[in-house]
């Protein structure tokens, strides 16, 4: 397990694309302690190693989970309900603030 | 206090009784549920539908009540991680304020078919991560039964038990990640359902855990929720994990069989509030006596022990990747700045709270390439454990009991021991439902010093909906304690005497 310290915190943070005060980091280290003893608690299952991870509670063939690919009539979203929310328009399309120089 | 009893305060079946019989018209129900809205005392509101929901009462009025449609006329809430249309939807977190989706979550769409009228949008833990009620952007959700207002109701769908538990509509939507319905309900006294996987459609909730979110709703009575099972128990395909299983109607819900259950000996013995304790073996022997059989069984402590670590990783690392899309250009309430890394930066380290960053660096933490056996694929292995474990269990009954929760509601600033019994077993097991896609439901099983309520819940496997509900109703009969609220307590408190 990757060692847990206030560097490696705000660096996931920061790659999560925000950052926290420093007291939060101390809180957030506190939680931390707290976690990875309770993880420990993982290891006290017997013969954890041999089992398959599971992603889902149930996989069978009631999951929809490829539709028929038909031609799809409607659109979800309707364009003048788009743009009645939209905080700025332009020419019927939204306009958003410039974010490359 | 209202004195009397108002139509509002009865269960959806017995109000559609009144509105067929012409007592009470809909606008009158929504004008009432509006009013007890705007009184309400317990910071459980986000959004407000008012003006849209007397137009319709207004037209529903003009309508012959249908015999065939419990639901018409009849006010509810929903918790705000689900889309309305035209309706601010902000997750309880800054960083959606002031987003209006553009469709309704496929169950709201069903309630409109049905004439329910939505009167408004309920506040909950940011983006349903945390169980407390405390973390959504209003604040702190209070339980209506403690008079200090010094309790909590519990989270994340906070707002929406709230609502049910003080009268202000007798249903209310919901979602169910790890116990967000079902430990609220035991707190406030009602009955919170989540369905098998799979049955009722997420198409409009926010994801916070996909392989663990379940939508589901909190009721007064047992019946009142095996009808809203009937009403949402449909296929949908905008939801991928929609089952293409065919729907059977269960409501009314037929008379019992013989049935087999189980109590878990380590749940049981986590516990140690006398009074918990003793109601919960006044319902197992009076089930013994209906002709259940109930054993009590024993599941490896390490098992049990093991469910909230790997819960929180699980669902930490679902939710620092489901909620990549909220960067301010996609989803989110846009902070400027000078690139498109900085505009992502600036709304999102403005728009979540403490606590949700938080959460999202220790999913982010389980998904660093150096943890992701260690901490990641192991919480996924577990979850396996416990499902085969369960799924093991179900093979001999037909559902597992236990109260809902260890302790009645506990106060605003109430520390728990994270390493307890206590806190690893009986607080957190209802995640076993998530875990495994089970049905679950609490109805409530107690009031403590005739103050504050508990609940018991009940677990059934997957698909097995309808035994959850006969279960839940054979227990609703023995506990007398269908359709409590703080508005009917008193009467509650006195049938509850009567019978024991």
């Amino acid at each position: 397990m990757k060692e847990v310290n206030k560097n490696v915190l705000k660096d996931a943070a920061l790659r999560l694309m925000f950052d926290m005060k420093d007291e939060e980091y101390e809180t957030l280290l506190n939680e931390f302690d707290i976690i990875i003893k309770q993880l420990v608690l993982m290891d006290e299952i017997k013969g954890l190693n041999d089992i398959e991870p599971m992603s889902f509670p149930y996989i069978d063939e009631s999951f929809n989970l490829l539709r028929d690919d038909e031609e799809i009539k409607e659109t979800l979203l309707n364009k003048e309900e788009v743009l009645n929310i939209a905080k700025n328009t332009k020419e019927g399309q939204i306009k958003l603030p410039k974010v490359v120089n | 206090m209202e004195k009397e009893l108002h139509v509002l305060d009865l269960t959806i079946e017995e109000i559609h009784s009144h509105l067929l019989n012409g007592d009470v018209k809909v606008s009158d129900l929504v004008k009432k549920a509006i009013e007890r809205v705007k009184k309400d005392e317990f910071n459980a509101f986000e959004a407000y539908n008012f003006e849209e929901a007397l137009k319709e009462a207004e037209e529903l009025d003009k309508e012959e009540v249908p015999s065939d449609n419990l639901l018409f006329g009849i006010p509810y809430i929903c918790k705000d991680n689900l889309s309305t249309k035209g309706i601010e939807t902000t997750g309880g977190s800054n960083i959606l304020n002031g987003y209006i989706p553009l469709f309704d979550a496929t169950v709201v769409t069903i309630l409109k078919e049905k004439k329910a009228v939505l009167i408004a949008k309920a506040t909950l833990d940011e983006l349903a991560m945390g169980g407390s009620g405390k973390s959504g952007h209003k604040g702190i959700q209070l339980n209506p039964y403690d008079e200090n207002k010094e309790s909590l109701i519990g989270g994340s769908s906070s707002g929406s038990a709230v609502a049910v538990a003080s009268s202000v509509t007798p249903f209310a939507l919901g979602s169910d990640t790890g116990d967000s319905i079902r430990k609220p309900a035991s707190f406030g006294g009602l009955v919170g359902y989540k369905p098998t996987y799979g049955l009722i459609s997420r198409f409009g909730l926010y994801p916070f855990s996909v392989s663990l979110d379940h939508v589901g709703y909190f009721t007064r009575s047992v019946d009142d929720a095996a009808l809203l099972f009937d009403t949402l128990n449909k296929f949908d395909e905008n939801d991928f994990t929609s089952s293409i299983k065919e729907r059977k109607a269960i409501y009314p819900i037929k008379n019992n069989e013989k049935r087999k259950i189980c109590v878990i000996k380590e749940v049981i013995d986590s516990i140690k509030d006398e009074d918990i304790l003793s109601r919960f073996n006044y319902l197992v022997e009076n089930l013994k006596k209906e002709g259940y059989l109930v054993d009590y069984v024993s599941v490896d402590p390490s098992i049990l022990k093991a469910i909230y670590p790997a819960y929180i990783i699980i669902s930490s690392a679902e939710a620092t990747s489901n909620n990549a899309n909220l960067d301010g250009i996609k989803f989110g309430n846009l902070k400027e700045g000078n690139s498109y890394p900085e505009v992502m930066f600036n709304t999102r380290n403005e728009g979540f709270s403490e606590l949700i960053k938080r959460r999202f660096i220790l999913g982010s933490y389980a998904l660093m390439s150096e943890n992701q056996e260690e901490v990641y694929l192991k919480a996924k292995k577990v979850r396996r454990v416990v499902v085969n474990t369960f799924n093991e269990l179900f093979e001999k009954y037909d559902a597992f009991i236990g109260p809902a929760s260890p302790t009645v509601a506990p106060k605003i600033n109430q520390a728990s021991d994270n390493f307890d019994d206590t806190y690893l077993i009986a607080d957190n097991y209802l995640a076993i439902g998530n875990f495994g896609g089970y049905p679950s439901i609490t109805i409530p099983l107690g009031i403590k010093d005739d103050k504050m309520p508990f609940g018991v819940s009940i677990t059934s496997p997957i698909f097995k909906d309808e035994d959850t509900f006969i279960i839940a109703k054979d227990c609703e009969n023995i506990l007398k304690m269908k359709n409590l609220s703080t508005k009917t307590k008193s009467i509650i408190l006195k049938n509850m005497k009567e019978a024991q």
